[in-house]
């Protein structure tokens, strides 16, 4: 630490540039952590809302909500102890006399069950066609009492309350009653599909040992979150860009430091002519890179922090404190596994070769 | 007892038509308290003969033991160790670090080892050395003659019992390279070390208590003691 420090603190230019990359990449790793977490809320803030363990569809949906169709009748023959059931139907709602238009997920619970979610603004629906919407419509400039018209249906909806972190597949939702999902679906007259709704949700962490029927389908609701269409793809091309950055810095910093150790092959050498091991002088590379990268992550951490500041509420950032602390750990980490690259070259170092004479 | 005792050893680089016979089977010993002169022509195997001495490199026959520790048998870990504790080398090129100042080339040392001199020893050989208002420059800030007084204290610091200098009065003027040698001489004489100095400069053989040449990598003896004086005065 001691010659890694003050071999800095001698020459400040070059660390402190060997820094502001790392702080680049460090910046560019948050952030895209940042919008892979921001885009996977968007996916499924609503779900993690509901706090559930599992999910019960039709075998056909393909694990997808809004294609399952069940009876109501087969959802009560499904024996967890906690359960909810949940219609759903994905259309445009468009603010009545304006141009204001939003896809959204319409989605139907029972008040008394635990789907409901907490109102932050106005009351709960308590008739058919009252909805309790996603308040990122405020945004748009939706409010309490307006009125909204659906894309192929004649029902007319209206805006009684709102709640926050309501995302499902990126649409925002507006709860309301099963009856106003099956009317929207399949007609005020269609008397005869009254009984479908798209699924049961479980809040039963042993729900692996339940039956269900053969047309049905148990699925954890990690799985069905990943199943969402755009989910997983999204997620993982964004961890596989956040991954091979690791592999750039180490790299990166693997070269820097490769270089810096070329250049002090004479002073090494000096050293252990008087009998400084190669250990020590490993440990003080190492010591710096450790440093080096420290600094970068901290810059970079205070960066994107002024930066989610001032980020605009329609950038799908969202910066986990944790999440960043463990990728500033790993960032650290594969930085300094980068310094392992000069171990040998410090090893080979010969003395006699370098001190002349 | 004999601090540096090297037995047969010769030094061979290379191999074939580009072989050097740097060294050639020598026998050599210092006692405590000898200041030994090395001198010869360049390229004769001075720097050669001083890194056996110390223990940098194995020679390519014989043995060369320091304090009584065979170090030609011994893991260049061991043998860095030796260096550390038991020698303390004054190069011909700086063996200073470019990025510490004066003073923590002092603060290194304690890093990498205990026993090194307390502050008044340390304060007291500075003063010999005149450095002691060089404590915050860097080496690049530094004359050549500082530098090399720097180093000098360098080498002292770590109170090794077997000195190697290669050429430690090169860039001196004559008042300060006496300075040297005297320091040099002291430090033998009262505490019980052995020196080993490679130099150019016949003037400086009279402070030696036993004079060596070496020639195309054959070493032997030519005066030691007031022999030396009296060998250098006539040749004057
Ligand atoms: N690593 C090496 N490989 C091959 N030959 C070498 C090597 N080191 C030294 N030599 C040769 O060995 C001989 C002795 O070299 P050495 O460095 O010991 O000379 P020197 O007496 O110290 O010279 P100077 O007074 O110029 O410092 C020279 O001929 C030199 O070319
Ligand atoms: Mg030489």
């Amino acid at each position: 630490m001691f010659l890694a420090w003050n071999e800095m603190k001698s020459a400040k230019l070059r660390f402190l540039l060997i820094i502001g990359v790392l702080t680049l990449m460090s910046y560019l790793v948050f952030l895209l952590s940042g919008l892979a977490n921001g885009l996977a809320e968007l996916n499924r803030e609503a779900v993690d809302q509901w706090r559930a363990d599992a999910i019960v569809l039709s075998d056909e949906s393909n694990i997808n909500l809004p294609q399952s169709s069940m009876t109501i009748q087969a959802a009560q023959n499904i024996s967890a102890k906690n359960k909810a059931q949940i219609a759903q139907v994905l259309l445009v709602a468009r603010k009545r006399g304006t141009k204001i238009k939003e896809s959204v997920a319409i989605t139907g619970i029972q008040k008394d069950q635990f789907l409901m979610p907490k109102v932050s603004e106005g009351r709960a629906f308590n008739r058919i066609n009252e909805v309790v919407a996603d308040d990122s419509l405020k945004a748009d400039g939706l409010k309490i009492g307006d009125k909204l018209n659906i894309s192929s249906s004649d029902q007319k909806l209206i805006i009684v309350g709102f709640t926050k972190k309501a995302k499902f597949n990126a649409a925002p939702v507006l709860y309301t009653t099963l009856s106003t999902v099956q009317n929207i679906k399949y007609g005020n007259g269609n008397i005869s599909r009254k009984g479908l709704i798209n699924g049961v949700v479980l809040r039963d962490p042993n729900f692996a040992n339940l039956k269900v029927a053969s047309k049905l389908k148990l699925t954890p609701i990690e799985s069905f979150i990943e199943n969402m269409p755009g989910y997983t793809p999204q997620k993982i091309s964004l961890d596989f860009m956040i991954y091979f950055l690791f592999v750039i810095v180490s790299v990166t910093i693997g070269i820097f430091l490769y270089v810096l150790t070329i250049q002090k092959v004479s002073i090494f050498g000096v050293m252990k002519a008087q009998g400084i091991s190669s250990g020590f002088l490993i440990r003080s590379v190492i010591a710096q890179t450790f440093l080096l990268a420290l600094f970068g992550v901290f810059v970079g951490f205070v960066l994107t922090t002024i930066t989610g500041l001032f980020l605009p509420a329609a950038v799908p950032i969202q910066l986990n404190i944790p999440v960043l602390a463990v990728y500033g750990m790993i960032f650290i980490f594969v930085a300094t596994l980068g310094s392992l690259f000069s171990v040998q070259t410090i090893v080979k170092i010969d003395p006699v070769k370098t001190i002349g004479g | 007892m004999s601090i540096l005792k090297i037995q047969n050893a010769s030094k061979i680089y290379g191999s074939g038509h580009t072989q050097v016979n740097a060294l050639k089977p020598t026998h050599f010993t210092a006692e405590t308290g000898e200041l030994i002169a090395v001198i010869g022509p360049s390229g004769s195997g001075k720097s050669t003969f001083l890194t056996i001495a110390g223990g940098l490199q194995k020679p390519t026959e014989g043995s060369v033991l320091i304090n009584g520790q065979d170090v030609t048998e011994l893991s260049e870990k061991k043998r860095s160790m030796i260096r550390l504790s038991e020698v303390g080398f004054i190069l011909q090129a700086s063996n200073l670090i470019p990025y510490l100042t004066v003073d923590n080339q002092f603060r290194l040392l304690d890093k990498v080892k205990k026993g090194n001199m307390n502050p008044n020893e340390k304060d007291k050989l500075f003063n010999q050395l005149g450095i002691e208002d060089l404590i915050k420059k860097y080496p690049a800030d530094l004359s050549g003659g500082e530098k090399q007084r720097v180093a000098i204290a360098k080498a002292l610091y770590t109170k090794p019992s077997l000195l190697l200098a290669d050429e430690p009065t090169a860039s001196l003027d004559s008042n300060r390279a006496f300075e040297v040698i005297s320091i040099l001489s002291l430090e033998v004489k009262e505490k019980n070390k052995a020196a080993i100095m490679v130099t150019h400069d016949n003037r400086l053989t009279k402070y030696c208590d036993k004079v060596f040449v070496i020639i195309d990598g054959q070493l032997s003896q030519i005066s030691d003691g007031d022999q030396a004086y009296a060998h250098l005065n006539s040749s004057d």
